[in-house]
């Protein structure tokens, strides 16, 4: 592939895609100090290593990129080469517009054809990887086809550039949850799995969520967290609430509403009932008698 | 039909099981919790995830396979994990989260302790090496380097006295437990007053002394209805799971010896006096009055071979641990004894008995250029299997051992416990869910089941049993005698090569 830069207002192929703000191919051939500033920007940027070795501050962590790799950077993540230089080698980039990104997930737009379900379990993903640089080296053929949709324009084109992007996302995702869980150590992927929750009590999580996050279907999910709980994991997910819920009752400075929004619970009445079923106690009741309890 | 519930608050799950009063498990479920490390050396759990776990479980059991078969629950028995202190205020509210066993945050305190005279003797009169584990050490620690929440603590609980506390509003300890706090007289049965001292604490920061039958009152209204269980359903403290395993192996005279193995293991014999070691290397827990357990525990057991496996292990299906040990054991099975000369030293964690040095450290030793994979795989189990019999060895000093029950999921797997037999020349019998069952057996002993103790453990049924092969003990001899000069010899590099470890 040849250098190349597409760039939204400029570029008539990004017409039909107002969300592509630029998408270049670049082979830098001498070491380029003060040319990579850090900066943050509201798109997502994704960078794809060519050939070469970069050295890059993301997110204000080292990392060190080779051929295969894919960097992504978050809107609001700063961005900049080690020492501010761009080192020698070849790299694709793209820049993209996206509507929302926040723990409730990602808004790609009217372009995009995932459903809601798998844009909220891409967000969660996107913002819980704590790796931005993936092994991706798949991503070069479809950025090598969104390269070619885009230049020869045949038909269908709009759909298909729109479907590759769609794509990309899918790729990235399921990435980082392979990377971040090794598959090889099934307790420590489901402790990092129990961080999130409980840093998330409030949000009601779904399976699909949760086997997503650790790199899982559904149902291998639910049959491994039964085999290691001895729970499902919606029900190991309530025996965290419950037991958040404990504490904050026992601190007493909430009121009982509060606490079942604070720990995941849909209202009161849900909680109360939820409590009530597991413990043989109503929250107030719970809460009263640690009092009496004193000795 | 009257059944026995059973209740194993073990180190990462709760196990609970239903016994007929043959002794015939009906049904058994679990369910987990998980240890937080916030820290280095810090290994907490949430005693109130634990107790809903519990109960949870528990009513799970009950509803789906219990009360629909028309069983009557005659009594619930209690064991736990060993070690572990929780801090509570005068409401029964836990301050912070539960110490378990494995939480090594007091151990300059325990270094300090353990070579002065006082460490000694308290060492002689609790039966419990001072270490970190020890509640002595952990009490300490907090009043040394948490003093606000010592000043609050009403008093100092295990994960068992909590639970208890939940479930019926009283405060009481069983003296097996106790006995393994390092604050416990096991001569007199009493609290030890030196080391209540070296504490900072009264007795009344403390739970009641009781014996491991005593039942600690009803359980609450709501909890009988919650469950489903009759007033009358009586509560049995019980002991720990350390003590209850030895009891379910059958394990109960002399000239027996008990070998555990799951993450981490323990070799135990019973007997009617404590063993005295001048070098402090072996427990003795008391079960009920002259009834000692006493023997050695390993932090590398089953844990060292699963870090193995997820290096090294080719992992066809995802997360399919299990699956991947097993094809690990069977290569493992093509390699001669001995491993051609590859030896492992498992100290990946540190080690506790019997060389008592949190600085030890792991190797490979004797590598030559033939050496393959699968040795390495073959040395590994042999490493921490050597490792187990430089405990028994070192047991044998004071009790002759003629026989041996294994048990716990890495001993268990036949590859090892013949190796167990060939290592230690000596037969080897297989028992399973042995905590469990030393519960029911205590609880039927209580119903008046079996006249005592002795008798019920004789009631144990061993399978499986593998004879000792001579010719492989010999050479595993010559292997083991170059093991332990090695484990000695390095003893100074385990400490430098730990620090560098620490600092980087």
């Amino acid at each position: 592939m040849n250098q190349f830069i597409l760039r939204q207002g400029s570029a008539r192929e990004l017409n039909a895609f107002p969300h592509i703000l630029e998408f270049a191919l670049k082979k830098n051939n001498s070491i380029q100090l003060n040319s990579l500033h850090p900066t943050t920007t509201e798109t997502i940027r994704i960078y794809f290593i060519l050939d070469g070795k970069f050295e890059w501050i993301i997110d204000r962590k080292n990392h060190i990129l080779y051929p295969g790799d894919l960097a992504i950077i978050l809107p609001g993540q700063t961005f900049s080469g080690e020492k501010d230089t761009l080192h020698i080698g070849s790299l694709i980039w793209i820049s993209l517009q996206v509507e929302k990104l926040d723990v409730r997930g990602i808004t790609l737009g009217q372009w995009s054809q995932l459903s809601q379900q798998e844009c909220q379990t891409i967000g969660k993903i996107l913002l819980h990887n704590n790796n931005p640089v993936l092994k991706l080296k798949d991503a070069l053929t479809l950025l090598q086809t969104l390269h070619k949709e885009l230049t020869t324009q045949e038909i269908g084109h709009t759909t298909r550039v729109n479907q590759l992007m769609d794509e990309l996302f899918i790729y990235i995702a399921r990435q980082s949850t392979h990377q971040n869980n090794s598959q090889r150590d099934f307790p420590q992927a489901f402790t990092k799995l129990e961080q999130t929750l409980r840093q998330n009590l409030g949000h009601h999580w779904t399976v699909e969520e949760m086997a997503a996050l650790i790199g899982l279907g559904t149902t291998t999910l639910t049959e491994k967290v039964k085999k290691y709980t001895g729970f499902s994991p919606l029900s190991y997910l309530i025996n965290i609430r419950i037991s958040e819920a404990i504490k904050l009752l026992n601190r007493k400075e909430e009121n009982v509403t509060d606490i079942a929004l604070l720990t995941g619970f849909y209202s009161s009445q849900h909680f109360s009932t939820t409590f009530k079923k597991l413990t043989g106690y109503t929250p107030s009741e719970f809460r009263k008698r640690n009092l009496n309890d004193k000795k | 039909m009257d059944c026995i519930i059973t209740i194993e608050l073990g180190t990462n799950a709760v196990r609970i099981f239903a016994f007929d009063l043959h002794g015939n498990v009906i049904d058994t479920m679990k369910g987990s919790y998980p240890t937080f490390h916030t820290e280095p050396d810090y290994s907490e759990q949430d005693p109130e995830q634990m107790f809903i776990t519990m109960l949870y479980v528990l009513k799970n059991l009950l509803t789906e396979k219990i009360h629909p078969n028309n069983y009557q629950v005659v009594s619930i028995c209690f064991s736990s994990s060993m070690h572990s202190v929780l801090a509570i205020d005068d409401h029964g509210v836990p301050l912070g989260y539960a110490f378990t066993w494995a939480d090594n945050r007091g151990k300059l305190e325990a270094q300090e302790l353990r070579n002065s005279g006082l460490g000694k003797k308290l060492y002689q009169n609790t039966g419990t090496p001072i270490h970190p584990m020890s509640p002595l050490v952990k009490i300490t620690w907090m009043k040394n380097h948490d003093p606000e929440r010592f000043k609050k603590t009403y008093k100092f609980l295990s994960i068992k006295g909590y639970i208890i506390q939940q479930l019926t509003g009283e405060y009481f300890i069983d003296y097996s437990l106790a006995s393994a706090t390092g604050l416990l007289n096991i001569n007199t049965i009493q609290w030890e007053k030196d080391a209540l001292d070296y504490a900072g604490i009264s007795p009344d920061k403390l739970p009641d002394l009781v014996p491991i039958f005593y039942s600690p009152g009803k359980l609450r209204k709501e909890y009988q209805r919650l469950l489903g269980l009759d007033p009358a359903t009586k509560l049995i403290l019980g002991s720990s799971d350390g003590c209850m395993a030895t009891l379910g192996a059958g394990v109960w005279s002399e000239g027996k010896g008990t070998i555990t193995i799951e993450d981490s293991g323990a070799v135990r014999v019973v007997g009617k006096e404590i063993i005295k070691d001048e070098k402090q290397r072996f427990f003795n827990y008391l079960l009920t009055e002259n009834c000692y357990v006493s023997g050695g525990p390993t932090n590398n057991g089953g844990v060292v071979f699963e870090w193995f496996a997820k290096q090294f292990g080719d992992f066809k299906i995802p997360y399919e641990i299990e699956y991947t040990m097993e094809a690990l054991v069977n290569e493992a099975s093509n390699v001669v004894v001995g491993s051609d000369g590859l030896l492992f030293l498992p100290y990946l964690l540190g080690e506790r008995a019997p060389i008592w040095n949190a600085n030890a450290r792991g190797s490979y030793f004797g590598l030559n250029i033939k050496h393959e994979r699968q040795h390495f795989i073959r040395a590994t189990i042999e490493g921490i299997l050597y490792e187990i019999y430089s405990i028994g060895k070192t047991l044998e000093e004071h009790r002759s051992i003629k026989s041996l029950s294994v048990n716990g999921s890495f001993a268990s797997i036949p590859f090892c416990s013949q190796l167990i037999a060939d290592i230690f020349n000596k037969p080897v019998s297989v028992s399973s869910d042995t905590t469990s069952r030393g519960s029911f057996l205590m609880s039927a002993t209580d119903m008046g089941k079996y006249s005592n103790l002795e008798e019920a453990s004789r009631s144990v049924i061993l399978t499986d049993i593998y004879e000792p092969r001579v010719n492989d003990h010999k050479i595993y001899q010559k292997y083991f005698s170059i093991f332990e000069r090695v484990t000695a010899k390095l003893t100074d590099e385990f400490e430098d090569i730990a620090k560098l470890q620490q600092k980087h």
